[in-house]
């Protein structure tokens, strides 16, 4: 009898896995050229509810304390899921974190989370930024107690696990299957590694030899990274995170952090554990020239006493040209893992292929013209707060903004219009709202410079400005990003990013719009 | 599947297997040497003269043995063996273990904290007790997974209020399980044996027996090494912790069958 239940059992099982298996490759692929994840789907295997119930928690603000903060504040798809141009990750009340967001792709391969790898789980991670006083700040209980209360999440959690109670495990599981489902492995070097067309060229691929000589075995792998924790000879002056240490107490460890992967680069800049290198160019001039040497610092950084990695300025170039071949434009836009799922707006659809480069927009139609010049004005009174230090006044001003741009009626301007405003807004709005939502000029300062820039795009695309415009660039503001900003005289002696505190940033660029 | 499950559970609890037991509940009274522990309104002193009071105190009891004179023991099932004792939920203070087979014991033992093969497991093996968004949610290191073990916390009025300190509070949280993989970390998992002495506790079917247990709570700042509120007055995860958990492995007394 023994053996009869054991073998209905087995054959119970075996169906019922096969079952979850199917599913489960609908979400999750391994792809070809990968190792095997190390996640345990056994334990949380991945339903399309579970996924979608993950998604609908990661983008909730409700998981912080004042309902402002989600996941994806920090998180960007965009920007390879880090916040996009912040060295230093904000959270809630515009409080630092001490250190750059992570990007969040590939993470069924890895073993520990964060810089410091504190997190043994994907499971356990999320309790993390939930309950750190600078990022969320909230108390699980008191989230599932929301989560409770809400109209729509029982529903939600009952047809992704069958009843609608909602504990930590099932809200922690949900959260890591739509994390998992966050695969990234479809830049040019991977349809080129599997085959699928498309060449890299012979510099790229000059690139890719440098990096396996120069950057394996840190950065090793098609996930580019050894997953190991390295002190890679940043200087310690300028920040005494001890990184790895706080997490293990040995001597050996103190300053070393995860080496990150490769891929994405081009979304997820800053660079470093606090975000201190803005620039790939600078990254490279760091490992050839900036080691910092010290106790811990790795020893593939110090060879016979010469510090750093050897690089010319052309293996520089060739080593840069191939990372790019690492972005994987379709994973930052893929709609599964946006924040809106929703189609775009069908007067985008129609020109999704339109090279605006090469459009002429010129419009004369009132609306725009009224709406730009409108702009303009409360765009001095942001500026203006950023010259005096002053983060109400451009807080003020920014919702001013926003308010205008939002609600512009589009009714009268030909459809091909309306898709650019539509497009550039998507960028614009962003930087505004988040001009808008807070009074510290350091996070104002971060959106400024895309803000600036999105609003010259509008009003020199649509040539609505009546007077010249000028606009700056300063290539070492915003830590090494540069900062942008738009004028009315050709000679501004006063700089928005660094307000009161005037400092030298690099020469100064001016294009006239005349 | 249910139905079979059903059917082997039957099974168990038919005669055939049935083994006869009864329950044993232990019961926790916290102190600061002899005096009763009261959160917040009475002061004490450690044994370098600073006054102090507390504010809260909680514990995790784990992995229970009960000792029989042969040296066999009874090991309370892994499930069922985490208790965390909260100075403000006196029901927490007063655990019981069913199914205790009959017979004579001679002592118990636990580990103060939380056994490092469940700190590393999955999130579904952390109920009760352990789930850190319900019982466990004061326990518990997001940022370096690991629960508390022992969480003390008070004020002395010997702290000085230096740098951003703006009142003398004290803070001891004591965890760390060793950590993962190959590199292991500090390892703070003490194991409290206590003799029951001549009086054999002896557990009868169906019959209940109560025992007390004194944590005297004094002891995480008293012994090898005598603690000061003023020099270390926050001790979490960094080497320091290693001093307060051996101080604390002796705090608990077997203070005798309840009556």
């Amino acid at each position: 009898m023994n053996t009869r239940i054991t073998l209905v059992f087995s054959a119970f099982g075996f169906l019922l896995l096969s079952f979850c298996r199917n599913r489960q490759d609908e979400l999750f692929t391994k792809p070809s050229h990968f190792p095997e994840p190390v996640y345990k789907f056994q334990e949380n295997p991945l339903t399309p509810a579970g996924v979608a119930l993950g998604k609908t928690l990661f983008y909730d603000a409700l998981l912080s304390k004042d309902n402002t903060v989600s996941c994806g504040s920090c998180h960007q798809q965009s920007a390879g899921f880090t916040q996009h141009g912040h060295p230093l990750s904000h959270g809630i009340n515009d409080l630092l974190t001490k250190r750059n967001s992570m990007p969040l792709f590939n993470l069924a391969w890895s073993t520990d989370f964060g810089w410091d790898g504190g997190v043994h789980h994907l499971d356990l991670f999320a309790i993390s930024p939930l309950q750190n006083p600078a990022e969320m700040d909230e108390s699980l209980p008191n989230v599932l107690e929301k989560l409770r209360y809400s109209k729509t999440y029982p529903a939600l959690f009952e047809k992704a696990f069958g009843t609608d109670e909602i504990n930590t495990e099932r809200f922690l599981k949900a959260l890591s299957q739509f994390m998992l489902t966050m695969v990234s492995a479809n830049s040019r070097y991977d349809k080129w590694m599997r085959n699928e067309g498309g060449a890299l060229t012979e510099t790229e691929q000059e690139g890719l030899a440098l990096v396996e000589q120069k950057c394996a075995p840190c950065h090793s792998g098609v996930l580019f990274s050894d997953f190991k924790y390295r002190n890679n000879g940043l200087p310690t002056a300028v920040n005494t995170d001890e990184g790895r240490y706080d997490i293990t107490l040995h001597d050996e460890d103190r300053f070393k952090f995860k080496v990150p992967s490769l891929r994405n680069l081009a979304f997820t800049a800053p660079y470093m554990h606090d975000g201190r290198l803005g620039t790939l160019e600078q990254v490279l001039e760091h490992y050839s020239s900036g080691i910092e040497k010290s106790a811990t610092v790795d020893p593939l950084l110090v060879k016979n006493g010469q510090k750093g990695i050897a690089l010319t300025a052309e293996e520089k170039q060739k080593i840069i040209a191939f990372l790019q071949t690492l972005n994987d434009e379709s994973f930052a836009k893929d709609p599964r893992f946006s924040e809106s799922d929703a189609a775009p707006a069908p007067e985008l659809a129609e020109f999704a292929n339109t090279d605006w480069e090469k459009v002429d927009l010129r419009t004369d139609n009132p609306v725009i013209k009224s709406t730009l010049a409108k702009a303009l004005s409360y765009y001095w009174g942001i500026k203006q707060g950023l010259l005096t230090d002053n983060g109400k006044e451009s807080s003020r001003s920014a919702k001013l903004l926003l308010n205008l741009l939002e609600n512009i009626d589009l009714s009268t301007a030909a459809p091909i219009q309306k898709a650019f405003y539509l497009k550039v807004y998507q960028d614009l709005g962003f930087d505004t709202e988040h001009v808008a939502e807070t009074e510290s000029v350091a996070h104002q300062r971060d959106h400024f410079g895309d803000l600036s820039k999105n609003l010259f795009r509008l009003i020199k695309s649509f040539k609505t400005n009546d007077k010249p415009l000028y606009y700056y660039t300063c290539p070492k503001a915003a830590n090494g990003i540069g900062g942008f900003w738009l004028s009315e005289i050709n000679d501004e002696k006063g700089n928005p990013f660094f307000g009161k505190n005037d400092k030298k940033c690099g020469q100064i660029v001016m294009t006239a719009l005349e | 599947m249910k139905n079979l499950l059903f059917v082997v559970g039957l099974l168990m609890c038919s005669p055939l297997f049935a083994q006869k037991t009864g329950s044993l509940t232990l019961q926790f009274h916290n102190k600061v040497g002899t005096e009763e522990v009261v959160l917040k309104d009475k002061q004490y002193t450690n044994a370098l003269g600073e006054s102090f009071n507390i504010t809260f105190l909680q514990y995790y009891v784990s992995n229970l043995r009960l000792l029989r004179k042969d040296g066999s023991e009874y090991v309370v099932p892994q499930d069922e063996s985490y208790f965390l004792i909260r100075q403000q939920h006196p029901e927490s203070q007063k655990i019981t273990l069913n199914n205790v087979p009959k017979g004579d014991y001679v002592g118990l033992s636990f580990v103060i904290g939380v056994d490092s093969l469940r700190s590393a497991s999955e999130v579904s093996k952390r109920k009760g007790c352990l789930d850190v968004g319900g019982d466990g949610k004061d326990m518990y290191w997001a940022w370096n997974s690991g629960y508390i073990f022992v969480k003390m916390e008070g004020t002395s009025p010997q702290i000085p209020l230096t740098g951003n300190r703006k009142e003398p509070i004290f803070l001891y949280h004591i965890g760390l399980f060793g950590g993962m993989g190959d590199k292991k970390t500090l390892n703070n998992i003490k194991v409290a044996s206590l003799n029951f002495g001549k009086e054999k506790v002896k557990i009868k079917a169906d019959k209940n027996v109560a025992l007390g247990i004194t944590t005297d709570v004094s002891k995480l700042f008293t012994g090898t090494t005598n603690v000061s509120f003023a020099v270390n007055s926050t001790v979490m995860a960094g080497p320091y912790s290693a001093k307060i958990a051996d101080n604390y492995a002796s705090m608990f007394s077997y203070e005798g069958i309840q009556k």
